[in-house]
């Protein structure tokens, strides 16, 4: 399972980021905004995550749905997982002061709940899903587009001549 | 111990519903609740609805202005002492020198007990900000359509193949109603944005029409004269449901889309693709808001929309509708409820107001329509109105030119706002209400699909605060009303007798069924009415009217001494006043601060820097606050968020018909603060 981002959905509300804010403290999502459009980005939960390679203490772990977790009890603040992530995702935690980062809502996972992000998004921006099925779905409706498109060109042709 | 409680959102006009979970009995946080119009979707606001809930600010105490300040005083003495000098008022100087502002955050039991008393004490001076939002819709529609509301439902939305936003940014005010827009455009619709802003709901236009301030119905008639020429109106629909289309013909002629590009201007080819994207998509909803409404032509601009909606036959349809977008939790209720001058509950006129004073048991009403809030405002300025009464408003906030309204309500010899926070406008007043928020009390709300719903209670109100029902009962029998009413239900009751839009709608089945029903609900086996206008429409001889407009240029256009043109609007983030979200660190956090945006040519002529503080400057006031540049705005043209007091620039001059002020366009000039 993904969270994935529909890029091109986003209003940039930052409802994510608040509720993320609620529910762990810190916000681990951020939106940013431009002129013409808006990208939220959150720990990207990668297949070959850098993290978890650079960690020297393998304080980052794999979970079942595929979230990448920092342990805290392992973690020293080296902040090589910082370095490496491809989109700048681990962040000193204030408190602690050890590297924190989504951790895919894992308490809300564990009650069989969707990342809150996720869950409030109005947009659908962000889903949370397999990449096959969430492809799936969108492909499907650009076929339907098409067919819409032609059947739209067979009518002016039958119209027009 | 935990509980969850259902909540309805606060805020915006969409309907929200969430859980508010509770630990003994203190609020802790907001859960999802899958389902509702929001399908358990959230924005910012709502996600922090419970954060102002127990803020140290809010009231708890009724206070009395003394020499001293305010002093706390007992409810007793309170609804004593303001009922006494109410009465007194009204015997000296007559009915009419009494004024009353309800209000669109107060649930459907409240706006109703507020218009009571008004009523029964003899003046129709009763209105709410509907009159500072929708009020030319109301009056618009009304004349078209013969109903002030949104005509379809937000699923028909996703049904339409063509969707005009006019005037509204739902990026913004209806985040969660963008869900339904999105949907409509993964299902192949187009969506044209008119908007002088490239707001965040144009970024998803498939044709953006960045009119000139205040040009909407020379754009609108374009476009009829477009659909006319080329013949792509609906000939079936306009001649069975419609009267009064030969009469448009004419007026729209003169409206080529080249004529409407000088005054607009938008490009003439631009104007006839969107001309004939809206026409042949076969079905269209038109969304409109603030943009369109709040100007001196607003009525005209929204008879110019119904009758563009009209003739293309998009009224009454599946995926069709005229959307006036409600930007308050129970702006339309409260209008259903008559909190309005000039009608009673369920749009029954005072002019014929029998029916009500028999059901009220009482020989007759004032059938005089009385002031709106622009109006009262004036009169208390000139010393006519001596007696206002406030529920749950700012106008020294959200109404225009402020030092005006300030000046007014210190003319007053009575002054009684009931709040739930110490307001800009309780400031002023003789007697403060501390009152129970949406929490703390249950009622009725209808969201903007005319969907009523029951909120309920899930915590206590702070120390004395007390739900605006339970004020306006104790008020009403101390100025010898009969008002026993033992439940808020009672009340419910009572508006399902009087209002027969509301004739099926019972508290009991509002409990049962929480997800709402839809008025007209005329019994109570009726499921409730997703569509209006199906077979007829709600005017007399039930054809519709379409209502040619010609273009008049806004009040203020820019000169000399002002070059620019200033226009307002709100981010997704405060609410209004911001006299709740303004309390939510998560909120302020994120979008705390006051700002302008300036085009970036602008800007370099003037030598300001992005950030740099700046001073706005109109006939009517100064206002300091950073500026933005961007190329969202066009050049000339200022754009400022109203949350944070902006209202000192704007301009009060009002539409003649639906008294609603032209927020929307004001000329400005810019200075750099050194
Ligand atoms: S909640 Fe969704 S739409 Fe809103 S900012 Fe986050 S990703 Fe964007
Ligand atoms: S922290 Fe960075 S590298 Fe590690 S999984 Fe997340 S996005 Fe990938
Ligand atoms: S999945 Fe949870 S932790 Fe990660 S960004 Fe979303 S809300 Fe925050």
């Amino acid at each position: 399972m993904k969270l994935f981002i529909n890029l091109g959905r986003c209003i940039a509300c930052k409802a994510c980021e608040v509720a993320c804010e609620k529910e762990h403290g810190i916000s681990f999502i951020s939106v940013y905004e431009f002129e013409d459009m808006a990208v939220p980005l959150n720990c990207r939960h990668c297949e070959k995550a850098p993290c978890i390679e650079v960690c020297p203490t393998n304080a980052i772990k794999r979970d079942g749905d595929g979230a990448v977790i920092i342990n805290e009890e392992k973690c020293i603040g080296c902040y090589m997982c910082s370095a490496v992530c491809p989109y700048a995702i681990p962040i000193v935690d204030p408190i602690k002061e050890l590297a924190v980062k989504c951790n895919l809502c894992a308490d809300r996972r564990k009650e069989g709940n969707l990342p809150l992000c996720a869950s409030v998004c109005p947009t659908d921006a962000l889903v949370f899903g397999e990449i096959n099925e969430i492809m799936e779905e969108k492909r499907k409706r650009k076929a339907e587009r098409i067919v819409e498109a032609q059947r739209k060109a067979i009518e002016k042709i039958a119209l027009f001549g | 111990m935990e509980k969850l409680i259902l909540g309805l959102c606060p805020y915006c006009g969409m309907g929200c519903r969430f859980y508010i979970k509770t630990l003994n009995g203190e609020p802790v946080e907001i859960e999802i609740y899958e389902g509702g119009v929001n399908e358990g979707k959230l924005c910012p606001k709502g996600l922090t609805a419970l954060d102002f809930l127990r803020h140290n600010d809010r009231l708890t105490k009724p206070l009395k202005r003394t020499e001293n300040g305010f002093e706390e005083i007992s409810w007793e003495q309170a609804i004593k002492e303001i009922a006494e000098k109410i009465l007194e008022i009204r015997d000296k100087y007559g009915p009419d020198a009494l004024g009353f502002f309800s209000s669109a955050r107060c649930s459907n039991e409240e706006n109703y007990l507020l218009q009571k008393i008004a009523r029964l004490l003899g003046t129709n001076n009763v209105d709410h900000c509907a009159r500072l939002c929708h009020a030319s819709t109301v009056a618009g529609l009304a004349q078209t359509v013969g109903a002030a509301a949104q005509s379809g439902s937000y699923d028909d939305i996703p049904k339409a193949k063509v969707l005009l936003i006019w005037g509204y940014n739902p990026a913004e005010t209806h985040p969660v109603l963008m869900r339904y827009i999105l949907r409509a455009k993964d299902n192949g619709a187009k969506i044209i944005v008119v908007d002088p802003r490239k707001t965040k709901t144009a970024w998803f236009a498939d044709i953006h029409l960045p009119l000139r301030l205040g040009t909407d119905i020379a754009l609108a008639n374009a476009m009829m004269h477009v659909i006319i020429k080329e013949r792509l109106y609906d000939k079936k629909f306009v001649f069975s449901r419609t009267k009064g289309f030969e009469k448009l013909i004419k007026v729209v002629e003169e409206y080529t889309p080249e004529y409407a590009e000088k005054i607009t201007g938008i490009p003439a080819h631009l104007i006839r693709e969107a001309a004939v994207t809206f026409a042949t998509a076969g079905r269209g909803i038109i969304m409109w808001a603030m943009g369109l409404t709040q100007h001196i032509t607003g009525t005209g601009n929204v008879k110019a929309l119904a009758d563009l909606g009209l003739i293309c036959g998009y009224v009454g349809k599946e995926g069709t509708g005229l959307f006036p977008m409600r930007g308050q939790n129970n702006v339309q209720g409260a209008c259903d409820m008559g909190a309005l001058p000039n009608v009673l509950p369920g749009y029954q006129k005072v002019t014929d107001g029998k029916r009500v004073a028999e059901i009220w048991g009482v020989e007759e009403l004032p059938s005089e329509p009385g002031l709106t809030i622009p109006e009262i405002i004036n009169k208390a300025h000139e010393g006519e109105i001596k007696a206002l009464y406030i529920m749950g408003e700012n106008p020294v906030v959200s109404d225009p030119n402020t030092k005006h309204v300030i000046e007014a309500l210190k003319e007053l010899e009575l002054l009684v706002v009931q709040d739930i926070f110490l307001t800009e406008t309780a400031k002023y007043a003789h007697y403060i209400l501390p009152a129970a928020a949406y929490a703390e009390k249950e009622g009725s709300f209808t969201a903007s699909e005319r969907r009523v719903q029951w909120n309920f209670k899930a915590i206590e109100p702070p120390e004395e605060a007390k739900p605006d029902w339970e004020i306006l009962r104790m008020l009403g029998k101390a100025l010898g009303l009969k008002f026993d009413y033992e439940s808020v239900e009672d009340v419910t009751r009572e508006i399902a007798l009087v209002a027969p839009q509301y004739r099926g709608i019972t508290p009991e089945r509002l409990k049962r069924d929480v997800e709402g029903i839809q008025w007209p609900c005329p019994s109570e086996d009726h499921p409730g009415t997703k569509r209006l206008h199906v077979e007829s429409f709600a005017t007399p001889d039930g054809k519709a009217n379409i209502i040619p407009v010609e273009f008049k240029p806004p009040a203020e256009l820019p000169d000399e001494e002002y070059p620019f043109m200033l226009t307002t609007f709100r981010v997704v983030g405060q609410y209004h006043t911001a006299t709740m979200s303004g309390r939510s660190k998560a909120l302020t956090k994120r979008w705390g601060e006051a700002y302008a945006e300036i085009n970036p040519k602008d800007a370099q002529k003037l030598g300001i820097e992005s950030g740099e503080k700046i001073r706005i400057v109109t006939r009517r006031g100064s206002y300091e606050c950073k500026a933005k540049i961007t190329k969202r705005i066009g050049e000339g043209v200022i754009g400022v968020p109203w949350h944070w007091g902006a209202n000192v620039l704007t301009n009060d001059v009002l539409d003649p018909e639906a008294k609603i002020p032209e927020f929307k366009v004001s000329a400005c000039r810019v200075e750099k603060v050194m």
